[in-house]
């Protein structure tokens, strides 16, 4: 497949009504190798800059019971070196040429990616490459306690002595089952973390870190036809057991939230002001609703003309900060309203607050001008994030892992212009239920005593 | 990690890039992997790789505009979108005496109405644009930046020229951005990292001098400044002779000139006031506390840093002093981020910085570490340091941070957000629109001996100030058993507290 619009045709096709007018593309090309590993060239000579983007179809849903945060805590091991490449020799060589890289892991996927002078370019693809192969089976008690500790600082710097981070952790936990695999945290806790063995690792590698549950993009300042044939003698003969299955959600369904009340909760936390968080399950990625409550978080949330903004923080003066979010997940998302409370304001009085605007995009649905606002804002964040070869890089392969598409991004467009005003409204009713949500307040330690939750 | 927050697209505080020019030689000697021979077969020696050619930065076109405000414009014409700079040479550094944070407030309420806009309105025009607008000031700086698509040009400019030229500075907003502020430095103070920030400069520079306070204040500042201080501080500072407009992205001069024009045409200096003198500091001078702590009593990290006088940007030290900080903690292979992180795993992560300012500003190396190595951790932290400044780079390191230093600048001019940011800085500190191309060649012609030079010059850790914020009942005799003196303790805002042991 091989997209040809380039972005320099942008400049050119501005129609000046609609935001929307000009279609977006990132130019690639995919094949997929024998062994099933998937690749994707996006060849441009703007910056004389390489970037390489691995992405594993695996995240912290598909952790087994009593190991939670190990596919995170898995990523770190991916830096720790092989027979070729000695401990800390990944980063070392890497940074040695002028490069640097970095990784993260969500619910659904783990996501590598390397940013170096195009010069260094094989460099990083063989770094890659050797991993992709012979990481697991020559992993170490040794190498995977040191990153387990690295790991658990890394819990306690972003969560426990971050304020509010708590939320982070216990939100997920709230809001899904015991048996939905979004229920824990993808740090996960400090017993698991301390619990997970070598051949636990062994055993992750061999199934997730498979080349036929990958996808590489090769991105930036190269030549072509040299760089495919050099991926495919480095990644090819990679054995592959096939694709890993994904387990899904069964039993689950993420249009029918499986909260039934209101589950509420006081957490006493390092902070000084009170902030309260109210979750919702919501429709998963692509699905309908998705891209028009990402509408409607904006509506709500976002700039001093939001509704929550506007209302809670400029009218009443009761908040000193509002956020609001859908935050998308491949099994179901999770529509967040977060609002730090003034000091002394009361968190009841602060909920009935936040519960009359919700009731009011419930049975009012939203203006046409509001609307307008919230497309103008995505399409912007459309356009600007097409900037960075790296940010390119990584929405190919975003594209990819949830759609199959690299070049899904003028279908992602469509579905935020082709909302409206009373499909946001009916979405709103159908998922910010009153009654099936999660209610989290953070408070400070010396008032949690005084009785300011219910 | 610590990284100032800055409300502005990417304006000021950043590490210092670096680019081009010598070829140093560099070629990785490929090693035959041990074990596993076929894979050997397979994949082949490791890459050599070739010298990157020589990354000059784009030198701006520069011109002055009709009511003097200079400009300085770089094309790029990949994507529709400009990035704008309205930057102002004058920051916290010049905030009248107990009132610290008027040069940071003054910025945040130019957008809270201005002209023919109320508050509300400049935030609803922007949005319709899909424009993103952010107003704010720093140590020796104040900018007003927005980035826009091009077909939305002329409408940006002209919020961006209300907002600048035109501030309404009403009463009722100052009320509630006033609230707001104050609030903000009450949840500072629960922030381990935020709270750090804060100590740094207290300890450094002491409360009366122009670096030594928060650019947001503290409480007690707040509470005395007052909307005639802010419009004061505006008179005096938000000048359009003082002024640079930088524009990066799709825009030519004969599309841009107008814009200009007619956004700033009613921009005067007001007569009755007179312009703030643009400060250079003096340098912080001791004698300094050897060590601070601020109590965050069960917390289960401690901040640890060192912290100690740097160097103005001016100086032609400050260049390649960046590849002696990248060795010391500017990167993730860094001896402090490998000792603590990937050594010990006390740590997240590691990092030092060396502040961008107009005089002397502050060194500072530090990490979040495990409440219980918090002795172990500052030990091995000071040793770093000290082995820095007595033996100076590894040849592998003054390798390797030639190459980090241009492949950094590279990626800085990549987004035109990014590269505006550079320009603002460099034209507010006065360092002109090739700053830049001459900082990036300063960096690359640097030797060893030089840079082991700046190491012993700049990075000797004995007279540093060792600042820790983590909960004392479990610290504070791992310090000394450390073989650091009582900690002298103080409040998140930096006053120091009770009897000094």
């Amino acid at each position: 497949m091989k997209r040809s619009i380039s972005l320099l045709a942008l400049a050119l096709t501005l129609a000046p009504a609609s935001a929307l007018a000009q279609p977006l593309s990132i130019p690639f090309t995919k094949s997929k190798l024998a062994n099933g590993l998937t690749v994707i060239l996006h060849e441009d000579h703007t910056v004389p800059v390489a970037v390489v983007n691995v992405s594993f179809d695996v995240g912290s849903r598909f952790e087994a019971p009593k190991r939670t945060g190990f596919a995170h805590l898995f990523e770190h091991l991916m830096f720790m070196g092989t027979s070729r490449v000695p401990t800390k020799a990944f980063d070392g060589w890497m940074e040695r040429a002028g490069g640097w890289n970095n990784a993260w892991t969500s619910e659904d996927r783990t996501d590598y990616y390397d940013v170096a002078p195009s010069t260094a370019l094989s460099l990083l693809l063989w770094l890659e490459a050797d991993r992709m192969r012979d990481l697991g089976p020559l992993m170490t008690k040794e190498k995977l306690d040191a990153q387990r500790d690295v790991v658990r600082n890394e819990r306690r710097e972003r969560t426990e002595n971050t304020p509010y981070g708590v939320a982070d952790t216990r939100i997920p936990e709230l809001l899904y089952p015991d048996s939905h695999p979004y229920h824990h945290p993808v740090i996960g806790s400090h017993a698991d973390l301390e619990a997970a063995t070598v051949d636990d690792v062994k055993l992750f590698f061999a199934t997730y870190y498979d080349p036929a549950n990958a996808s590489l993009v090769v991105a930036g300042d190269f030549d072509g036809a040299a760089t495919k044939s050099q991926v495919e003698r480095l990644f090819a003969t990679i054995p592959s057991k096939g694709k890993a299955k994904d387990p899904g959600a069964p039993g689950f369904d993420d249009t029918k939230t499986t909260l039934t009340s209101v589950v509420r909760e006081t957490i006493e936390d390092r902070v000084e002001l009170a902030k309260v968080f109210m979750v919702w399950q919501s429709p998963k990625r692509y699905a309908p609703g998705d891209a028009e409550l990402d509408l409607l978080a904006t509506i709500l949330g976002d700039g001093k003309t939001s509704r929550l903004y506007k209302a809670l923080v400029y009218e009443q003066k009761i908040a000193q900060s509002v956020e609001a979010s859908q935050d998308q997940g491949t099994l179901g998302s999770q529509f967040v309203v977060a609002v730090v409370a003034r000091p002394g304001v009361s968190l009841d009085k602060l909920e009935a607050a936040i519960d009359a605007e919700l009731a009011k995009a419930r049975t009012g649905g939203v203006r046409d001008d509001e609307l307008s606002r919230a497309k103008n804002l995505v399409d912007a964040a459309f356009v600007t994030r097409l900037q960075g070869v790296r940010e390119r890089a990584s929405l190919l392969n975003a594209y990819e892992a949830t759609t199959g598409d690299p070049g899904y991004i003028e279908r992602d467009r469509a579905r935020y212009q082709n909302a409206t005003a009373k499909d946001l409204g009916s979405f709103a009713l159908k998922v910010l239920l009153p009654n099936a949500r999660v209610v989290l307040r953070v408070v400070p330690k010396k008032e949690a005593s005084k009785g300011v939750a219910k | 990690m610590i990284v100032a927050a800055m409300g502005a697209l990417a304006v000021a505080c950043g590490t210092h890039p670096p680019a081009p020019v010598l070829p140093p030689p560099t070629v990785a000697t490929p090693t035959p992997p041990p074990g596993d021979p076929a894979a050997a077969d397979t994949l082949g020696p490791r890459p050599a790789v070739a010298t990157p050619g020589a990354f000059k930065p784009p030198a701006p076109i520069v011109y002055t505009a009709t009511n003097g405000v200079t400009v300085w414009l770089i094309e790029r014409h990949a994507l529709p979108i400009v990035s704008l700079v309205v930057s102002i040479p004058t920051g916290a550094a010049s905030d009248p005496r107990g009132k610290g944070g008027v040069a940071k407030i003054t910025a945040q309420m130019l957008d809270e109405g201005a002209g023919t806009r109320s508050a509300l309105d400049v935030s609803r025009d922007v949005d319709a644009l899909g424009a993103q607008l952010a107003t704010d000031g720093d140590a020796d700086s104040s900018w007003a930046s927005m980035t826009v698509l091009k077909r939305n040009l002329g409408k940006g400019f002209a919020i961006l020229g209300d907002v600048v030229a035109r501030p309404r500075f009403e009463a009722r907003e100052w009320k509630r951005v006033h609230d707001l502020w104050t609030n903000s430095l009450k949840a500072r103070a629960s922030d381990a990292d935020a709270t750090a920030r804060v100590i740094f400069r207290s300890a450094l520079f002491g409360n009366d001098h122009p670096y030594g306070h928060p650019w947001d204040g503290t409480s007690a500042s707040a509470k005395a400044v007052t909307l005639d201080d802010v419009k004061s501080f505006y008179a005096s500072a938000w000048r359009p002779e003082r002024a640079t407009v930088i524009a990066v992205g799709d825009v030519t001069k004969e599309e841009l000139a107008p814009l200009i024009e007619s956004a700033f045409a009613t921009w005067k200096s007001p007569a009755k006031s007179e312009a703030l003198p643009i400060v250079t500091p003096a340098a912080p001078k001791g004698p300094w506390p050897r060590v601070v702590l601020v109590d965050r009593p069960d917390a289960p990290q401690s901040v640890i840093a060192v912290v100690r006088p740097g160097v103005a940007a001016s100086d032609p030290d400050e260049a390649p002093l960046a590849r002696v900080n990248l060795a010391l903690g500017g990167s993730f292979t860094s001896r402090i981020n490998q000792d603590l992180r990937e050594e010990h795993g006390w740590s997240y992560g590691a990092r030092s910085r060396v502040a961008f300012t107009r005089g002397v500003g502050q060194i500072v190396a530090w990490a979040g570490v495990f409440t219980d190595k918090t002795g172990e951790a500052l030990k091995a932290l000071l040793d770093d340091i000290d082995d820095l400044a007595k033996k100076g780079l590894t040849l592998d390191e003054i390798e390797k941070t030639r190459w980090q230093a241009r492949a950094e600048m590279v990626e800085a001019y990549e987004s035109v957000g990014s590269a505006a940011g550079r320009l603002a800085q460099a034209a507010s500190l006065g360092l002109g629109p090739d700053y830049d191309a001459r900082a990036s060649v300063a960096r690359d012609v640097a030797t060893g001996p030089d840079l082991n030079k700046l190491a012993a010059k700049y990075f000797d850790p004995r007279e540093a100030i060792v600042v820790v914020v983590g909960p004392r009942a479990k610290i504070e005799a791992a310090i000394t058993a450390a073989g650091l003196p009582a900690p002298q303790l103080r409040d998140a805002d930096g006053n120091v507290l009770g009897d000094k042991k």
